[in-house]
């Protein structure tokens, strides 16, 4: 049982980082159709940045913090127009293959000006966990989690109940309806580009104390991201999070009761289990293709 | 004598071309090229870094001494990019290139297997820093090995585990890619003979994010002692932290990545007090040393085995072909192999018949972030 709860609180706690990064994918491709190869690497900048300002200058941690989220507020609108602006009016193709070589400019030009060497990033907290009777509970996990509960709390507010929240929404649902309605698509696609790599900047910030900072962090976590996308269901904000959830605790669990080394074939197991039983995921619905 | 059209085509042609043709003869000559396969991009692109810091030292001492055959040593440098396929390309690259006379390979086992067909296929000699014992058993005589292999490290961890702190009950964690695995079976066969079978052999999968579900069998096998076989050290010190974080604060003797610099730097308290096996420890020889003030001189920050091989490796490799007088392949095996007592940063060379430089390892500890010398365990076979 005491087992049974550590590998539940790990589950929870890795499983709410990829849901982080799941939400940005989910947001951009609500907005643009596409999905965003580089939401990964939104991770990797964001926790260098966090060892630029806060590691190398010295910097106090939330000045730091606030720096390197509005770094990605920048990095998301350059994003916007330099990789998805000028292929909007293409098929989903291109845009997709631009992101992935975006993703790879991304990884490369941080190797280039800072070297391959991983970094260490101290977390919010001097203590690194607390002894909870049988488990240990990681102060940075616990962070991660309740950062992932406040944001599922934010988004469902901005989305429901704001007027902004509304014209996202209303433009991912259908772009030409919204441009009639007078809604600036492109102004509400820049938006997204610049909350989702936020979203995935944050992410990065919060798991660097536990992963370190490296060049590849970013696309070990997208790849779990993106198969708790589709299990959650590509489109949904609520899919997205309890797909994380769900790949992080299906693995950790896997992995210690049946197999240490299977534990990602675990992941991407329930990947096609649902590719092939229930292609649209946990909160999808099914639907047609347009006549 | 009349010039004809022709003539005078051919007389141009030559005449544009000539300058070229001489000066590409010429730069070709110029130097003694040398291959180097390693990692500059994906998870290994530090220990690439410090692999190539420690060729380039190297080379710099070299051709200070006069170079090879008279002529200066140039490095030719390809990006294996941390991946099987990655080296095969990278390899297959400088192997089109005639006038490089040997090579540098990886340090990666896994990467050495991939690369070996190839190697056996252009037949020059390919020095080599992986450890799984099979790499110089395979009947491929090309390759060279400058660090002691893992039958090495699994006796003097087992060795140092069992007879100097007195453990018994063993639990191996290791890597599944091949020298993970090699290294495992090297100790848990190591421990047999001892008479102390391991009581947890567990694998993990490189660049595991979260190594709760390992740190718990660890725990629930109720071993003394732990063994390990790490292949990265982000992988290491990810466990490392969680270990502790849980709990568990047996001793801890592992493969040479436990002591590298890296995993002291991003583990930090968490490997205070653990024990290594270290190819290449600062002060286990006065060659050591010295490798170790140049290379700090150099690069301002302290050398491990990742620089320490390749500078052996290209130390080693310009000697031979100095001895062997020409660039032939075969003689240049023979000479290397003919290595005898030569004192390298990593320790004494001494080459037997199956290309493997060096038989024995330092046994090192971290103390509070400092990595002292200990002992050298040598074998004879």
């Amino acid at each position: 049982m005491d087992l049974a709860l550590q590998l539940l609180f790990t589950g929870i706690g890795i499983g709410a980082v990829y849901a982080l990064v799941a939400l940005g994918f989910v947001l951009i491709f609500r907005a643009t159709n596409v999905v965003n190869f580089a939401q990964g690497e939104f991770s990797m900048v964001a926790a260098y940045l966090m060892v630029v300002f806060a590691v190398d200058l010295g910097w106090p941690y939330w000045l730091s913090f606030l720096l390197a989220l509005a770094g990605m507020a920048l990095l998301g609108a350059i994003f916007n127009l330099g990789v998805y602006y000028p292929l909007r009016h293409r098929t989903f193709l291109p845009v997709i293959i631009a992101t992935i070589g975006a993703s790879i400019l991304l990884a490369n030009s941080v190797l280039a000006i800072y070297g391959p060497q991983p970094q260490v990033l101290e977390g919010w907290f001097d203590t690194p966990g607390i002894q909870l009777g049988p488990v240990y509970l990681d102060s940075q996990y616990l962070l991660i989690i309740a950062v992932t509960i406040v944001l599922v709390i934010f988004n469902y507010w901005f989305f429901e109940h704001t007027m902004l929240g509304k014209k996202l929404q209303a433009t991912s649902q259908d772009k030409e309806m919204a441009s009639l309605l007078g809604i600036s698509v492109s102004t509400m696609i820049m938006i997204t580009f610049i909350y989702s790599a936020v979203l995935g900047g944050l992410a990065g910030i919060l798991v660097a104390p536990v992963l370190f900072v490296s060049i590849q962090m970013g696309s070990t976590i997208a790849l779990k991201a993106f198969a708790a996308t589709i299990i959650g269901g590509f489109g949904d904000v609520a899919g997205a999070i309890i797909g994380g959830l769900a790949l992080g605790i299906i693995e950790t669990f896997g992995a210690a009761y049946i197999s240490v080394p299977y534990k990602d074939g675990f992941a991407f197991l329930v990947l096609v289990a649902f590719l092939i039983f229930r292609p649209q995921g946990i909160f999808g619905e099914r639907v047609a293709e347009k006549a | 004598m009349t010039l004809t059209r022709r003539d005078f085509t051919a007389g141009l042609a030559v005449g544009i071309t000539a300058p070229y043709v001489i000066g590409s003869a010429r730069a070709q000559g110029a130097t003694i090229k040398i291959g180097m396969c390693v990692p500059v991009t994906g998870p290994a692109a530090e220990q690439g870094l410090w692999a190539q810091n420690g060729a380039k030292l190297a080379l710099a001492a070299v051709n200070k001494a006069g170079g090879v055959l008279g002529k200066q040593v140039e490095l030719v440098i390809e990006d294996d990019q941390t991946t099987n396929p990655g080296i095969v390309l990278a390899f297959s690259k400088l192997a089109a290139q005639s006038d490089i006379v040997g090579f540098l390979g990886s340090i990666r086992s896994t990467q050495v297997h991939a690369m070996a067909p190839d190697v056996l296929k252009l037949g020059k000699p390919v020095m080599i820093g992986g450890t799984d014992p099979a790499l110089t058993h395979m009947g491929n005589q090309w390759l060279f090995r400058f660090r002691p292999n893992d039958s090495y490290s699994g006796r003097v961890i087992a060795d140092y585990g069992v007879n100097t702190l007195g453990k018994k009950k063993w639990a191996i964690v290791h890597s599944t890619d091949a020298f993970g695995t090699a290294g495992g079976k090297a100790l848990a066969s190591a421990l047999e003979k001892l008479g102390t079978p391991a009581v947890l052999d567990q694998g993990y999968a490189n660049q595991s994010q979260d190594f709760t579900p390992v740190v718990l069998a660890v725990k629930q096998s109720g071993a003394d002692v732990l063994g390990t076989y790490f292949t990265f050290e982000n992988d290491l010190g990810i466990f490392a932290r969680q270990l502790r974080q849980l709990g568990v604060n047996i001793p801890w003797v592992g493969s040479p990545s436990v002591v590298a610099v890296s995993s002291t730097k991003l583990a930090g308290p968490a490997l205070f007090g653990t024990y290594g096996v270290a190819d290449y420890a600062e002060d286990s020889s006065e060659a050591s040393k010295s490798f170790g003030k140049a290379y700090r001189d150099a690069y301002k920050t302290a050398p491990d085995n990742q620089s320490a091989w390749p500078y052996d490796a290209l130390t080693i490799l310009s000697a031979a072909i100095n001895k062997a007088g020409s660039t032939d392949p075969v003689k240049i095996r023979e000479a290397i192999l003919a290595t005898k007592k030569f004192a390298g940063a990593e320790g004494e060379y001494n080459f037997d018949q199956n290309g493997d430089g060096l038989h024995g390892y330092n046994v090192v500890r971290n103390e509070k972030g400092t990595i002292v010398y200990d002992k050298h365990i040598d074998f004879n076979d």
